[in-house]
Formats: C-alpha cells, structure tokens, sequence
C-alpha cells in the first residue's frame, strides 16, 4: 500500500500551513507521519473536520485577499471565482455535518493575516501552495474517515482541490502529466 | 447494501444551504455500491472504456500520445493496487478482460466522450469508499483516484484550449 507520509519540502509546507491554522496536535502527527492512524471513532472525525475547516477558510481568505487586491491576473479570474465557490461549498458541507456531530466549527481565518504578495504569477504560487496543502491534507486523511457520508464528502471534496491544484500547475508551467 | 445514508445526508445538505457545489453535477445522486467487489467491478470495467478511448485518440491524433502513454500507466499502476486490495480483501480477481468496446457514436466527439468515461471512472472511486470499510485499501483507491482526478482536470484544460481555438 502506498506512504501516506508526504515528501519532505512539500510536508513542511503543509505543516506551517497546518499549524498556521491551528490544526489538532492529533492529525498534525499524521500529517507529519508520526502517526499511523487516528482512534476511530466520532472524535477522528471531528478532529478531521476541524483539520479541513481550518484549511478551507484559510483557502477562501486567500482568494478573497487576491480578489479584493487585484492580485489575479484577467484571464484568471473565472478560475479564482470558480475555486473560491468550491471552497465556500466544502466549507459549508463541512460545518453541517460537523455540527451534526456536536463539534463548533473553527473561527474564519482573517484576510488581514494573508501574507501579501506580488500580482500575477506570486499571488498563483500562493493560490496553488494552499491548494496542495489541502490536497495533501485530504489524501493522507481521507482513510481514516470513519463515517460514510462524510467520507463521500471528502472524496468529492479531494476531487475539486486535485482541479484546483491542476490548473494552477498548468498555469505556472509546471508539469501536469 | 451501503444503505441510502450516504445519499441522504448529501440531499439534506441540499435542504440545508445553497450547496451550489455539491449541486453542480450529479453528485447530489450519487450511487451506493453495495460491497467492495462491486466497487472494483466497476472501476475495472470504466477503466477499460476510458482506455480504449484513449488508443483510440491517440491512433489518430499523434499530439495526443504522450499523454495517452503517461495515462495507461497510470491504469497500469492502479491495476496493482487493486489486485492488492483484492488480495487484502480476500476477493477474486477481475474477470478476464472481454471483446473490446465498440466504437463511440459516430455524432460524440471522441473528447467528449472521453471526459465523460473519465468522470464515471472518477465518480466510481468517490462513491465507491465508503463501501470499502478497509482504511489501507481506502488509501490505496484514494490515491488512484488522486490521479484520475488529475487526469480529468488535464481533459477539461485540453476541452477549454479546443474551444478557445474555435
């Protein structure tokens, strides 16, 4: 079966990311691969949720930073809106189903905490670096989702960053395939 | 049988709020399986089409071959993984591989056509992990499905620079 630890470079990114956003020590370990499985049970999966709340709104403060900022080059932005609603969508899914599990969900991450960055290709390797923490996140932790509906969730959330992640590759030059 | 909760949950989601995201495309109906040999089933059988859908692309337009060889070994590396999760979940293999598909209709436009198996072939892992109940063998489908994703997203640039030059 495949590492679920992440190569070294990409994993201290989503690391700080992680941590930035005030990620559990518990899925921290996982994401770091000094866990090999969270308990399963209800709590994985509100630790998880919270995990992934924390890197969507930081996503969606990112977009919204780039919008208000001009900072997405013209022919982009139907890409950047197309993205911000993805990430509003799993962010709202995801609050739903973890208030019905009794967890709060984590507060928005503020706009102003955004680093700032250059127009154009800057403000892209910003976008696509959230985007890869968030794949990341989601494809070291998607097995250990103990609830069916939730799991089906995330795979289809996992399938929209994988997009995300593709075009802004694909954007920056880099390869896709 | 999954039951119908997955289902469910997803369509009182939609009650919920203005889930424009899961609304988008079909998700919001999506199917249960009802255990992991028919999960693997399917995905053996969508894999195949997109395949063949992808020689096919490939004979007759020679742009699209490096792509086409990087995507079938893709396929190839998934087949392994699969073959482990069988092997892990103690299943039969796959069925031998049967006649080759027929052609697609003659009014689809075989990028077309192809996206949409490569969607069903992505939407069968999604749907399909919650019928797995094996965290290794969810992670390994998941990572197929890592891939499939990926390979979707290059169809959909390659779909948006064809009507772009129209």
């Amino acid at each position: 079966m495949t590492d679920r630890t992440l190569p070294g470079t990409r994993r201290e990114v989503v690391l700080g990311l992680a941590r930035a956003a005030g990620v559990a020590p518990v899925v921290l370990g996982l994401l770091e691969g000094t866990a090999q499985a969270l308990p399963r049970g209800e709590s994985s999966d509100i630790a998880i949720l919270s995990a992934a709340l924390a890197l969507e709104n930081q996503a969606i403060a990112i977009y919204d930073h780039g919008s208000r900022h001009n900072l997405i080059p013209a022919g982009l932005r139907h890409y950047a809106v197309e993205f911000r609603g993805d990430h509003l969508g799993h962010r709202d899914t995801q609050i739903a189903v973890l208030e019905e599990r009794g967890g709060k969900a984590p507060e928005a991450f503020a706009e102003s905490a955004v680093r700032s960055v250059a127009a154009g290709d800057d403000w892209i390797r910003q976008a696509l670096t959230i985007e890869i923490a968030a794949q990341d996140a989601y494809g070291a932790l998607i097995s250990q989702i103990r609830t069916k509906d939730y799991l089906l969730s995330a795979a289809f959330i996992l399938v929209d960053e994988i997009r995300h992640m593709t075009v802004w590759r694909r954007v920056l030059g880099l390869k896709i395939y | 049988m999954t039951s119908e909760s997955s289902r469910r949950t997803l369509l009182r989601g939609l009650a919920l709020a203005p889930f424009l995201w899961l609304a988008r495309s079909r998700r919001a109906e999506s199917r249960d399986y009802s255990s992991p040999a028919e999960v693997l089933g399917t995905i053996d059988s969508l894999e195949a089409d997109v395949a063949g859908r992808l020689d096919a692309i490939a004979a007759t337009l020679a742009s699209a071959r490096p792509l086409a060889t990087s995507f079938l070994a893709d396929h190839a590396r998934h087949r392994r993984v699969r073959a482990t999760v069988r092997e892990r979940l103690r299943l039969a293999g796959p069925p031998i591989a049967g006649p080759p598909k027929p052609a697609p209709s003659k009014g689809e436009r075989a990028l077309d056509g192809l996206r949409a198996a490569q969607e069903a072939l992505v939407y069968a892992h999604a749907e399909g992990l919650p019928a797995i109940g094996d965290p290794a063998a969810v992670d390994g489908l998941a990572r197929n499905m890592i891939d499939l994703a990926r390979h979707l997203a290059v169809i959909d640039l390659w779909l948006e620079a064809e009507a772009a030059r129209d």
